[in-house]
């Protein structure tokens, strides 16, 4: 019996033992290998840091799946198109109301910051992104030499420097009190007082083209890939960066000529031939001469939302009576519409007539087909009016605007994809709203009318100069003007043709405005497009006003005209103009005041208070919030 | 229409039910009880037997034998009665009419003992000097709740419980407070299997029939023995075994009917012309101009007969209306209409005021059946039980089933004994809705906030919504209830384990258990096309995930137990061996052929496949652990418990992962002393003292290095720029690892306090506490500088739980036959917290709402305050509007949306001005205000956390009858209702309370832009003036901050005990009738103010206990009647 028990316990003494010990053999029980996620090795390779540098250039628009929205889209339509006269909010009140707030430049209301931030967040991310490439770079170099041979090195290295030094200035252009981040920085609560951000911009720029440079295919594309950047890209780029430091010290002006001067003479941009050409949905069109650089939207990708498209844009677009369906956000102001008015010689009524907005032959809230006061035949792709063709899509019409009591009666279009171009998405919300068109963040106008300012501010510039350049955007934009396209559906065809006759039996969408090879005025049934050169620039304020005048009819709704009328010191005076005429058209404008610390957009408070070391804020709010 | 359907739903529970009753009532002659006593001795020694249970069989009168063994009680003639205690055989005789029965006990080899489980071991009660609370099962069996965690509610002192009134709602319970800003969850052992983490949490499988007894490890003295994991407390189930004696079979049947406690229609407008008004004065009020839209002639607005879709200029436009009106233009025509997934045809009828919360919500019926088979021979126990559930929600097609089968065996084979628990269940919600869908995104939360003139349905009779300028962009509830009636999450579950043990003589014992935890989960979701919104949705889609985790614990442990002479010793030691491996994989598919629910599969032919889209994630996890515990007492007057456990853990580094988790307690029972006079009111006193330390690494496994990752709609890009279809992957840095993560650490303190007294009748416990949490894992927000990445996770925060937890019972008689108890349980705690990162002094949690954050992290507060501007008031004039300090400009300034009658924040001391300061009004020692309301006026402005919650349950006797009901409060809590961005400030057009035009602020003059001459007439006004331009009042402030105190009456349940006799068949069969949630007593002037625990969780891991307190739209609780039958035969 005692034996017996004796065995037992043995047995079950051994029992444990054994599960003990074969538990604790497996010495490699608690090293578990992370499930579905790649370790630092995994992209220490080639294809990692390109992969890396992509997801850099992926940042050029901030809706992601990981976050975004409105407040960071490529296009920068709340920053800089909303808060310029050139657009409303649109949509209806309640709908994104803190786009009302940045509207009416009540930038410090609370639901603001949420804006604010993505923004800052978005810039920031595309940093560390591209300083993530950089890392991963040197480390592959260092660690697995022959990896990388040296000129692909060199050209991820351009861009990624190049990717940084943009992102640098979205941010330097909303906020220019920012600190400057690199791919040595480890401490990332760094000042923003004092920051030399145009010294390192430069800098960067160089630095990025002299590498791009040494790519071994450039001035083409790496891999041919057209969305990269080229060492013409940094160049234009430095240009840019230059007219904007000219702002605050003139004297980069010069440095802006030089530099804009040479991406005219030496580098590989040209204008489109057609004004239609440039924001379109058409791929035979895209990245053409025109495009320095753009944000690559692309659908049904296999991506299951759409977050690679246009998504930024997605909210402006014509209202639910339209094929698109929703939602009506940004609405080209009266303002601008009335700006397209050209007199007998085509030239902008701004240009003879100081009153123009007040004086408008136009009407004000119903500038509509049929109306046949002479118009600059950007106006047609630049604004969605009603009876006028909305470029193949028919007519449109009334029905398309969601509230026009609120925000007026008119409808981006530049964005808008064209029926024929199939550009549409075809998955997430909304199929209709999301498109493969490319946003535009510099094209070669822009920096051409850059240069014309250069050449009109600098010493060393010429008006001459700054003339064949507004002429030249000019010419362009006289090639095309808007027709009849088709409607829609069925329904909206037949309305088409039976409003314009014309229509029945010509459903171009473009057609030609040039008349016996001049530049000329075409009529159409819905209107009368008219354009004409500048005969001189006889005084340097002459040709400044009009430069500024052709970059604004050129460049409308593309998120730039804030930051200009910044650069150009005018936005009180411009803005004051504005709103005194438009709030008796948008009853919310009234008692909207531009005032002196909305020269800056306010930092984000969350970053403010994210930045604190002990009690001290590295972060300093800029001047007046 | 839907609401009938509840109704007639409700007729027939009832009618199932009584004719269930019936069945088994069948009338009877009634016996005349008699009065039986006897004696009750061990059948080896003859010694009488103290404690041996006697008990009516099926019955639940019972009594205990006494020291002598002698017991009396009534029982009907021909009952049976049970005597059964622990280490002896039970035993059952027939009274037959005798009044005399004497039995003899056999000893018995103790299965599965009735005394409490403490971790790998069994304690009696009075031995225990760790703060632990058994819970009382038979109260808890008095809620009809589908989670047996939900019926633990203001049962537990220290223990709170928070959940919500929709069908299979999740729990979250929480054990003295608050010690992480990651998972507090506790760790659940069932039947010595441990379960922890975000999905295991809410033990909606497990059948709350099957409980045996709860028992609840709150401090680190008690719990530590399960070390590694037990710093949110330890909640201990075992499940009902069988009972060596005749077999036993029980069926418990309950149908009921639930309503919500309260419904929106009892808070917002119902009037179509009233809401109007509320629009018109919000435009009047901004200088704007009224719009025309659906209602015409402001001044004589009337509700139109057809709104038409996407006019915007002459909604009621009918040929009649087109004669007299020359803004009616467009003339509408039924005749035209046509279905179309762009909306264009549609029509829909303007609506005199719909009740939204009617069309919606009704009532849903509850019902549930237990079956269970229990028994056991000489060596051998069995218990089956067979179990289904079937709720459905207050709101329109929703609804929860369960289905279960648990096999609990045991053998004994000499020595040795082998046996199994085991749990195969199957949960299914219908309706896709659950706890996450909180807030603007389901029928419970904005959505119920259309405008009255919206009808359900348009004129053709499919679903209406607002697809008409002014009518807001929102979604028709019952519309989302429809299309996601067939959306099915299922969860199957098999739990349990497998156990051998030896009994090796000599006082040594040893078990080894292997425990599984397998869990299969899926969901199938569709989401419709809605043309009848503002903003139409024209594609549909479906999508469908798949879970699986596979979680199995190995333990064995060695257990010695001698008594000798008056030292008792109880030595533990263990191994245990844990590994859990998860797979999730989910995909998509939109554009339906059909969208028949048949068809919704993920097929090539059935949708778009070129919108497929599929992927998956997993975790592997493992723990290793070896622990050991001694409990000593010398003639059960001092006791001495001590505790030691290492853990290791896959989820830290190899040089951090070993921790080391100690625990002490003592105990004195005084009573047991000489000197202690026996014959005092006390009969018993103890007290107790504890130490130790917990720990937790519940952070989302691996990382420990950082991750790098893609995703096609974050980092892959269209870089070759031709094709446009065609993106080339790209990466990025998802994470930041920390290599040197450990655990965190919870040392808590723990005094505890005994009383029984009046012969223990009463008793009294006590338990005070300190808990000190350190090395918090947490990961800081990092600044936008650092990239999207998820930041590291860290240890460096501290946070402190002072709280106090007691119970007082007591169990009384009135004249012979009427038994009355009364337990009173209540606890207190505050949260704080006492470090970050060691510089920083606050934190923000990641999510925010709607564009504003509500809470804040801060040192020296409690962990997710309630964070905002302080409201005053409301601006009495332009002056009082304009305050601008600094830079004013000139003349006038206005802090940005400052206005007359709009809300009023005080603007604090933040600008350091020793120049100015503290002479220049405003000061703060040297700081002075800035004249403008920014961020930075933003304070602490609540605590979610009650004062002092508890729970009363109170029960009386007589005879057959009784009676029982349970109150539970809370104290001192405030909710931040964020449905005030809906319902008072009209945010996306959305309905408003009932008297948000009567009581708002109003000016005696014009205010609009920055002309404002008017003043404020009513200081005391209950809302900001009405003003459609008003985005300014709404900023996050303590206006929305409202008290959260309530007083629930839980449960009221009367209960007959059908007399054995009067059903021939049926030993015992009792009958009871119950009420949930009857009334709630509180200020709140939301839906409910118990609310559940919003779902936040993300890449730095479980952010719930950030957002306590915070309405997003809660489902409301449910008041439920319930009637229901036990009967055992």
């Amino acid at each position: 019996m005692n034996t017996r028990k004796s065995n037992r316990l043995l047995i079950g003494m051994a029992i444990v033992a054994l599960a003990i010990g074969v538990t604790y053999a497996c010495k490699d029980f608690l090293n578990t290998t992370p499930q579905g996620v790649l370790n630092e090795d995994a992209l220490a390779t080639a294809s990692g840091v390109e992969g890396l540098l992509i997801a850099a250039y992926r940042s050029l628009d901030c809706s992601s799946s990981s976050a975004g929205s409105w407040g960071c889209a490529a296009s920068n339509w709340v920053w800089g198109s909303v808060t310029s006269g050139d657009a409303h909010k649109g949509s209806n009140l309640g709908d994104q109301e803190p786009v009302n707030e940045i509207e009416t430049f009540l930038w410090s209301a609370g639901d603001v910051q949420d804006y604010l931030n993505q923004k800052w967040s978005q810039v920031y991310d595309g940093i560390s992104r591209a300083n993530n490439a950089l890392r991963f770079l040197g480390k592959v170099r260092a660690e697995k030499p022959g990896e990388i041979n040296d000129a692909e090195a060199n050209g991820i290295r351009g861009e990624a420097i190049f990717l940084r030094a943009h992102y640098h200035f979205e941010a330097y252009r909303m906020w220019e009190n920012i600190p400057y981040y690199t791919e040595t920085d480890v401490d990332y609560k760094k000042s923003n007082v004092g920051v030399d951000v145009i010294g390192s911009l430069v800098r960067d720029l160089d630095t990025a083209a002299a590498l791009i440079a040494q790519n071994g295919v450039d001035p083409l594309p790496r891999n041919g890939e057209v969305g990269r950047a080229t060492s013409w890209t940094a160049k234009a780029y430095k240009g840019r960066v230059y007219a904007y430091a000219a702002a605050k010290t003139p004297v980069y002006w010069d440095s802006a000529l030089t530099t804009l001067r040479d991406v005219q003479a030496n580098g590989p941009y040209a204008l489109e031939t057609s004004f239609d050409h440039v924001w379109t949905g058409f791929t035979q069109f895209m990245n053409g001469p025109e495009t320095i650089l753009a944000f690559q939207a692309s659908v049904r990708d296999g991506e299951p939302s759409g977050w690679n498209s246009n998504w930024g844009e997605r909210l402006n677009f014509p209202h639910s009576g339209s094929h698109f369906g929703c939602c009506g956000f940004h609405q080209p102001a009266m303002n601008l519409v009335n700006f397209y008015q050209v007199d007998a010689n085509g030239l902008p009524l701004a240009v003879t007539t100081p009153n123009w907005n007040t004086t408008s032959a136009l009407g004000d809230t119903n500038f509509a087909g049929g109306n046949l006061a002479p118009v600059d035949p950007r106006l047609d792709w630049t604004v969605g009016r009603d009876n006028v063709p909305y470029k193949d899509w028919g007519l449109h019409n009334r029905s398309w605007i969601r509230d026009a009591s609120y925000s007026g009666p008119f409808s981006p279009k530049k964005n808008v994809q064209e029926n024929a171009a199939n550009a549409e998405n075809n998955v997430g919300w909304q199929t209709t709203q999301t498109n493969d068109v490319n946003i535009h963040i510099f094209r070669y106008a822009d920096l051409l009318l850059l240069l014309a300012e250069a050449e009109v501010e600098s010493p060393n510039g010429s008006l001459a100069n700054a003339l064949t350049i507004v002429n030249q955007i000019r010419t362009r934009a006289g090639q095309i003007a808007q027709g009849c396209g088709k409607g829609f559906d069925a329904k909206s065809d037949s309305i088409l043709k039976a409003t314009y006759a014309a229509c029945r039996t010509d459903e171009r969408m473009a057609v030609p405005l040039v008349q016996a090879g001049t530049i000329d005025s075409l009529r159409e049934p819905w209107a009368l497009y008219r354009i004409g050169l500048y005969p001189s620039f006889p005084t340097q304020a002459y040709a400044r006003a009009a430069v500024r005048y052709e970059r604004r009819l050129e460049l409308a709704m593309e998120g730039q005209r804030f930051f200009d009328l910044r650069r150009w010191g005018s936005a009180d005076t411009v803005l004051a103009n504005y709103v005194a005429v438009e709030k008796n058209r948008i009853p919310y404008l009234a008692g909207v005041v531009y005032a002196t610390r909305n020269h800056l957009y306010p930092i984000p408070a969350l970053q403010i208070e994210l930045s604190k070391v002990g009690s001290q804020d590295m972060l300093v709010q800029n001047p007046g919030w | 229409m839907n609401h009938m359907f509840q109704g007639t739903r409700l007729f027939r529970a009832v009618g199932m039910t009584l004719a269930l009753a019936l069945l088994v009532w069948v009338p009877a002659f009634t016996q005349q009880p008699v009065e039986v006593s006897g004696r009750v001795t061990s059948q080896e020694t003859g010694t009488p037997i103290q404690g041996v249970t006697v008990r009516v069989r099926g019955s639940s009168s019972s009594t205990v034998t006494d020291a002598g063994g002698k017991y009396t009680l009534t029982a009907p003639a021909d009952a049976v009665l049970v005597f059964s205690l622990i280490g002896y055989r039970g035993t059952a005789q027939s009274v037959g009419g005798r009044s005399t029965i004497n039995v003899a006990l056999e000893r018995a080899i103790a299965l599965l003992p009735d005394v409490v489980v403490t971790g790998y071991t069994t304690q009696r009660r009075q031995d225990i000097t760790g703060a632990a609370s058994t819970v009382d099962v038979q109260s808890i069996d008095r809620q009809s709740g589908a989670s047996a965690l939900q019926r633990l509610d203001g049962r537990v002192a220290g223990v709170t419980i928070e959940d919500g009134g929709s069908p299979g709602s999740r729990t979250t319970i929480r054990i003295r407070g608050i010690s992480s800003f990651q998972n507090n969850d506790p760790l659940y052992i069932i039947d010595g299997t441990p379960l922890e983490g975000r999905n295991d949490s809410y033990l909606n499988w497990l059948n709350p029939d099957d409980i045996a007894s709860v028992e609840v490890l709150k401090d680190a003295s008690a719990a530590s023995i399960y070390g590694s994991r037990a710093s949110n407390g330890v909640v201990l189930i075992e499940t009902k075994k069988g009972r060596p004696g005749r077999r036993q079979v029980t069926l418990d049947v309950t149908s009921g009917v639930a309503t919500p406690v309260n419904g929106y229609d009892n808070i917002l407008v119902q009037n179509s012309l009233d809401y109007f008004n509320v629009v018109k004065t919000a435009y009047q009020n901004a200088g704007a101009t009224v719009p025309r839209h659906i209602y015409g002639d402001p001044n004589n607005p009337s509700v139109p007969d057809f709104i038409w879709p996407n006019d915007g200029v002459g909604q009621s436009c009918t040929a009649a209306h087109a004669a007299t009106d020359p803004n009616c233009t467009k003339v509408v025509d039924p005749a035209s209409y046509t279905f179309t997934s762009d909306g264009t045809g549609l029509i829909m009828p303007g609506s005199p005021g719909t009740n939204w919360w009617k069309a919606v919500f009704g009532s849903g019926d509850v019902r549930h059946a237990n079956l269970s088979v229990s028994g056991g021979g000489e060596d051998n126990t069995y218990l089956m039980s067979f179990n289904y559930l079937n709720q459905q929600g207050t709101a329109a097609y929703n609804r929860f089933q369960r289905g279960g089968v648990r096999v609990n065996t045991a053998f004994n084979v000499d020595r040795v004994s082998v046996g199994e628990n085991l749990s195969i269940s199957r949960e299914q919600g219908y309706g896709g809705l659950d706890d996450n869908g909180l807030g603007e995104d389901n029928i419970v939360g904005k959505n119920i906030f259309q405008q009255p003139v919206v009808p359900v349905y348009d004129i053709a009779g499919y679903f209406a919504s607002g697809k008409a300028v002014g009518l807001s962009n929102l979604t028709n509830p019952l519309k989302i209830a429809f299309s996601h009636q067939n959306d099915i999450n299922t969860n199957d579950r098999m739990f349990g384990n497998a156990f051998a043990g030896l009994d090796a003589g000599h006082g040594f014992s040893l078990k080894t258990r292997f425990g599984f935890n397998l869990q299969q989960g899926s969901f199938h979701g569709f989401s419709p096309i809605t043309p009848e919104n503002s903003e139409v949705t024209s594609v549909n889609g479906i999508n469908e995930n798949y879970f699986l985790a596979t979680d199995w614990t190995w333990s064995n442990t060695l257990n010695y137990v001698r008594a000798f002479e008056r030292h008792s010793l109880n030595v533990l030691v263990g191994q245990e061996a844990n590994k859990r491996t998860t797979r999730f994989e989910t995909g998509q598919c939109a554009n339906l052929l059909t969208d028949a629910v048949s068809e919704r599969f993920i097929q090539d032919a059935l949708c778009d496949p070129t919108t497929k889209n599929v992927s998956s994630a997993g975790t592997v996890s493992s723990l290793l652990s070896f622990f050991g515990k001694a409990d000593y007492n010398y003639a059960e007057r001092y006791f001495i418990t001590l505790i030691v456990r290492r853990d290791g853990s896959s989820r830290f580094g190899a040089s951090n992962r070993w921790g080391t988790f100690p625990g002490v307690a003592v105990g004195w029972r005084l009573s047991n002393e000489p000197f202690f006079s026996n014959s005092g009111f006390f009969n018993n006193v103890m007290l107790r003292f504890g130490y130790g330390v917990t720990g937790n690494q519940l952070i989302p496994s691996d990382r420990i290095a950082s991750q790098l990752g893609g995703d096609r709609g974050d980092t892959f890009y269209d870089i070759g720029g031709g094709s446009k279809t065609s993106i080339t992957p790209g990466f990025k840095i998802t994470a930041i690892g920390n290599p040197n993560l450990k655990w965190e650490e919870d040392r808590s303190v723990n005094g505890g306090l005994d009383l029984g007294f009046k012969e223990s009748r009463g008793s009294i416990s006590v338990d005070v506490y300190q808990r000190n949490s350190n090395n918090l894992l947490f990961a800081p927000a990092p600044p936008a500088t650092a990239g999207s990445a998820a930041g590291p996770i860290v240890n460096i925060g501290k946070m402190r739980n002072n709280g106090i937890d007691f119970s007082i019972g007591y169990k009384g008689t009135i004249g012979g036959s009427t038994l009355w108890s009364a337990t009173l349980n209540g606890s207190h705690f505050t949260n704080k917290l006492v470090q970050i990162d060691g510089t920083a002094a606050f934190f923000f949690p990641q999510n925010i709402i709607r564009d504003q954050n509500p809470v804040i992290n801060q040192i020296g507060y409690p962990i997710g305050s309630f964070y905002g501007l302080v409201a005053d008031g409301y601006y009495t004039d332009s002056l009082d509007a304009a305050q601008c300090g600094d830079g004013n400009p000139s003349g006038q300034c206005w802090a940005d949306g400052a206005r007359p009658g709009r809300i009023k924040f005080v603007d604090q001391p933040t600008v350091l001005d020793s120049i100015n300061c503290p002479a220049a009004p405003g000061c703060v020692g040297l700081y002075r205000p800035d004249g403008h309301i920014t961020s930075a006026d933003r304070k602490i402005i609540g605590n979610p956390f009650p004062k002092f919650s508890g729970g009363l349950d109170l029960s009386l006797r007589h005879g057959d009858w009784d009676v029982s009901a349970t109150f539970f409060g809370s104290f001192g809590n405030k909710i931040f209702n964020e449905e005030k961005y809906w319902y008072v400030f009209r945010y996306f057009d959305t309905n408003v309370r009932k008297d948000l035009l009567a009581n708002s602020a109003v000016l005696d003059g014009p205010c609009s832009g920055t002309t404002c001459p008017g003043k404020l007439t009513n200081a005391n006004a209950t809302y900001p003036r009405v003003d459609v331009s008003d985005a300014f009042s709404r900023q996050f402030s303590s206006y929305w901050v409202e008290s959260g105190t309530y007083v629930r009456l839980r449960n009221l349940q009367i209960g007959y005990n059908v007399p054995p006799a009067m059903v021939r068949w049926i030993p015992v069969a009792r009958i009871y009738l119950q009420a949930e949630n009857l009334f709630t007593i509180t200020g709140y002037s939301g839906l409910d103010p118990s609310l559940p625990v919003p779902e936040q969780f993300n890449a730095v891991g479980d952010a719930r206990d950030q957002y306590h307190g915070i309405d997003q739209g809660t489902y409301p609780s449910n008041r439920i009647i319930t009637i229901g039958i036990s009967a055992t035969f």
